[in-house]
């Protein structure tokens, strides 16, 4: 038996015989399973080994260039160098950064305000002196307008509206991205604004468009004034005027903006007809009875941004990145508490009874008119029925007013300064003459400027004075009565903002201690069902500007006005939407 | 091409305060685990506004260099790669290119403009905290000139603070 190869030995031995057959035959024989080793000849001499590179170095990375032109540095005097050692005067660690508006989709332009210095920087390197230390959620407002072309700034009333919107108003005058502002406002307004402006922006020259035509056409083509306040109902009449002459702005800023909600208005119209490149809203009071506001007002801020079919909720993500709102509970921790009390008033026996007359007969008439009765005797039958709450029309009698006099007794006992809102100048006509020991002062539309300015004047500085009585239409706007710890509302506006903005004009940056806000309400009768509209009308700003749930209902309804009554509501050729405030 | 304080012979732009306004450039790179590593550099005047500003695409470190260049390679990247690359890119000649990180150092050999790295000590153990400045070592000798830039930068700006517009803007870059 033949004995198998070894497989240590890489060449098989063959048989002679084998040799005989040539190398081919031999290979076709071989067994093939083991390798046949190979011999390498290497020479030795002049052996150059072969050389692997390794390319280490990809060459310069890709680099994307953007080129910025701030103003000429003579704009802003450079601050003086410190010594070499120098500790930088003590900076606050906070950093406010103006961030790009989402509308601002180019890269060269969103790079530009996120490369830009920090807003405390700003200010500091600029010299803008303040006053006042600006809260930081103020400078926050600041970032926020700065960039924007349309923004609304709608914080809760009594936050510096008006100081943020100003403040940035010098930064964009400093860096040259304005030259030409135009402010505008509620007349009764305009030295509340031009106040401001000294206070806040000292070095910013300020014209007030007012008076006979030929002064105001004069001031309106003042080429060098960085800023022009003027109020709505100017505008209104100039409207004309300022397109002949060609004038432009850079930045058109209103104040009390909810003036525009109503898109068809002269207001409206003469607004918007003027050339802006910037168009900035301020209103703490955004939407006062239905979403339409908001519309109105952003027709002006951006328009196409928003119309009235869309659901709130869409609503408020559409205009998010151009609405900013803080209220107080947010952002201020060391603001001085508002204390608010409901206080239910039992009319006197005779009040009752007049009162349950004029219901009865008054539900009864609007019974008998079928569908012919109309929101507008609805509404009369409403501010009737009202106004006795507030005096006995046959008596005179007033279980308001007897509390009121307590209350104010304690007001004044304790060197303190309170503040009465009524929706009729007639009522505070008789507050007054029944008020006189506490020195009480009108306020109200009925009266001149002049006037105004004075009951105002005589308030904040003589301790005689212990009340103020003020309409809503002319006190609730735009006030700084800060001074004042006590607000009463004798009777109730028709929605809550408005309530809110007279609140306001106590509760507000600057208020020196708690401020005590009491609701008149009398019992079983329509300002409790009111009330409770008022409530639902809270909800839906809420709604539009957290983007919170829809509600059920917005505003009030002509539905909800009848039932009030219990009542069918009017006939639809006579139903408007809803009830003007 | 590599240029060193001793080489070049021309007077370094805005030698001594109180020359023409001068600009000061800030220098970082921000690292992406997905993307790698970008530059940026900013230009600003001595009020701290933008005048320029650059970035690199990434720059993603191979295992050859990892294992080649061993200790060197941070250096390498910022300095040589990175650094030089945008500091070439730049129109601006700023009285000192500042930067926040020891490994930009290096970028030194590849410009004519003085580098120096500033970081902020955070108050300790009772101690105040305080702004820490390194030049480079080739311009040690200005040292001095180096610090009146910075006051005069300082007296309007943290120098500190320019770092953090590069890395937002990188960011930013990086959601384009």
């Amino acid at each position: 038996m033949a004995r198998p190869p070894d497989p240590t030995i890489g060449i098989r031995s063959l048989p002679a015989a084998d040799l005989a057959l040539g190398v081919p035959r031999i290979l076709a024989a071989a067994d093939l399973r083991l390798p046949l080793p190979r011999a390498l000849a290497l020479p030795v001499a002049d052996a150059t080994p072969a050389v692997l590179r390794v390319e280490l170095h990809e060459g310069a990375p890709a680099v994307r260039s953007f080129h910025f032109s701030p103003p000429a540095l003579g704009t802003a005097a450079p601050a003086a160098p410190a010594d070499r050692d120098h500790k930088p005067a003590h900076r606050s660690t906070r950093r406010t950064r103006i961030a790009p508006p989402q509308d601002v989709v180019k890269l060269s332009e969103r790079f530009f305000y996120l490369l830009q210095p920090d807003l405390e920087t700003m200010l500091q390197a600029g010299r803008l002196e303040f006053p006042r230390q600006p809260f930081p959620f103020q400078l926050d407002g600041m970032a926020f307008l700065v960039p924007r072309h349309g923004a609304v700034l709608a914080d809760e009333m009594g936050l510096g509206k008006s100081m943020q919107a100003i403040s940035s108003i010098r930064l964009l005058v400093r860096s040259g991205e304005a030259r030409q502002v135009l402010v505008v406002c509620p007349k009764g307004l305009v030295s509340n604004w031009t106040r401001e402006l000294a206070d806040w922006a000292p070095e910013l020259v300020v014209a007030v468009v007012e008076g006979d035509p030929q002064r105001r056409r004069w001031q309106w083509s003042l080429p060098d004034v960085p800023v022009k306040v003027a109020n709505y109902e100017v505008l209104v009449r100039d409207r004309d005027l300022v397109a002949g002459l060609g004038l432009s702005f850079d930045l058109v800023v209103l104040d009390e903006a909810q003036r525009i909600k109503n898109r068809s208005s002269q207001t409206s119209e003469a607004v918007r007809s003027v050339v802006r490149r910037r168009s900035w809203a301020l209103t703490g009071t955004p939407v006062e009875n239905s979403a339409d506001d908001l519309v109105g007002i952003f027709e002006f801020v951006a328009p196409g941004q928003i119309h009235d079919r869309m659901q709130p909720r869409a609503m408020g993500a559409a205009v998010a990145d151009h609405v900013l709102r803080r209220t107080k509970d947010k952002v201020l921790d060391d603001m001085p508490p508002r204390l608010n009390r409901d206080e239910r008033i039992e009319l006197t026996a005779e009040q009752r009874e007049t009162y349950r007359r004029a219901e009865e007969e008054g539900v009864l008439r609007l019974a008998d008119m079928g569908r012919e009765a109309t929101i507008r005797h609805v509404f009369e039958l409403v501010l009737r029925l009202k106004q006795i709450c507030n005096f006995d029309t046959a008596t005179g009698e007033s279980a308001k007013l007897d509390c009121l006099q307590a209350e104010l007794e304690e007001v004044q006992a304790s060197g303190r300064k309170a503040l009465v809102f009524s929706q009729w100048v007639e009522t505070l006509g008789r507050l007054r003459e029944n008020l006189g020991r506490f020195g009480a002062l009108e306020y109200h539309g009925g009266m001149s400027t002049t006037a105004r300015d004075e009951a105002i004047r005589r308030f904040r500085h003589e301790k005689r004075h212990s009340v103020l009585l003020l309409s809503y239409g002319a006190g609730a706007v735009g006030l700084n009565l800060q001074f004042s710890q006590y607000v009463f509302l004798f009777d109730r506006w028709w929605n809550p903002a408005v309530e809110d903005q007279a609140i306001n004009r106590a509760h507000r940056i600057g208020a020196v201690g708690a401020v005590t806000v009491t609701r008149f309400l009398s019992a079983d009768t329509i300002e409790e069902r009111i009330d409770e509209v008022l409530r639902r009308k809270r909800d839906l700003s809420d709604a539009i500007l957290s983007q919170a749930e829809a509600p059920g209902a917005s505003g009030l309804t002509a539905e909800e006005l009848f039932a009030l009554f219990k009542l069918a509501p009017p006939r639809s050729d006579e139903r408007p939407d809803s009830v003007a405030a | 091409m590599e240029v060193g304080p001793d080489q070049g012979g021309t007077a370094h732009h805005g030698e001594g305060v109180g020359a023409e306004a001068p600009s000061y450039g800030f220098l970082t790179t921000v690292e992406s685990a997905a993307h790698g590593l970008f530059g940026g550099y900013l230009v600003v005047d001595v009020l701290g506004r933008p005048l320029e500003f650059h970035c690199t695409a990434p720059v993603k470190v191979t295992r050859a260099q990892q294992i080649l260049y061993g200790s060197t390679l941070h250096g390498h990247l910022h300095g040589r790669q990175i650094g030089a690359a945008l500091l070439a890119e730049s129109k601006a000649e700023p009285a000192l290119v500042l930067t926040d990180q020891e490994a930009m150092l290096s970028v030194r050999p590849h410009t004519r403009l003085p580098v120096a790295l500033v970081k902020r000590h955070e108050p300790q153990d009772g101690a105040t905290g305080g702004l820490h400045v390194q030049p480079h070592a080739s311009d040690a000798a200005r040292e001095g000139v180096i610090r009146d830039w910075l006051a005069a930068l300082g007296a309007a700006v943290d120098v500190c603070e320019p770092f953090e517009r590069i890395r937002a803007a990188i960011e930013e870059a990086q959601r384009h």
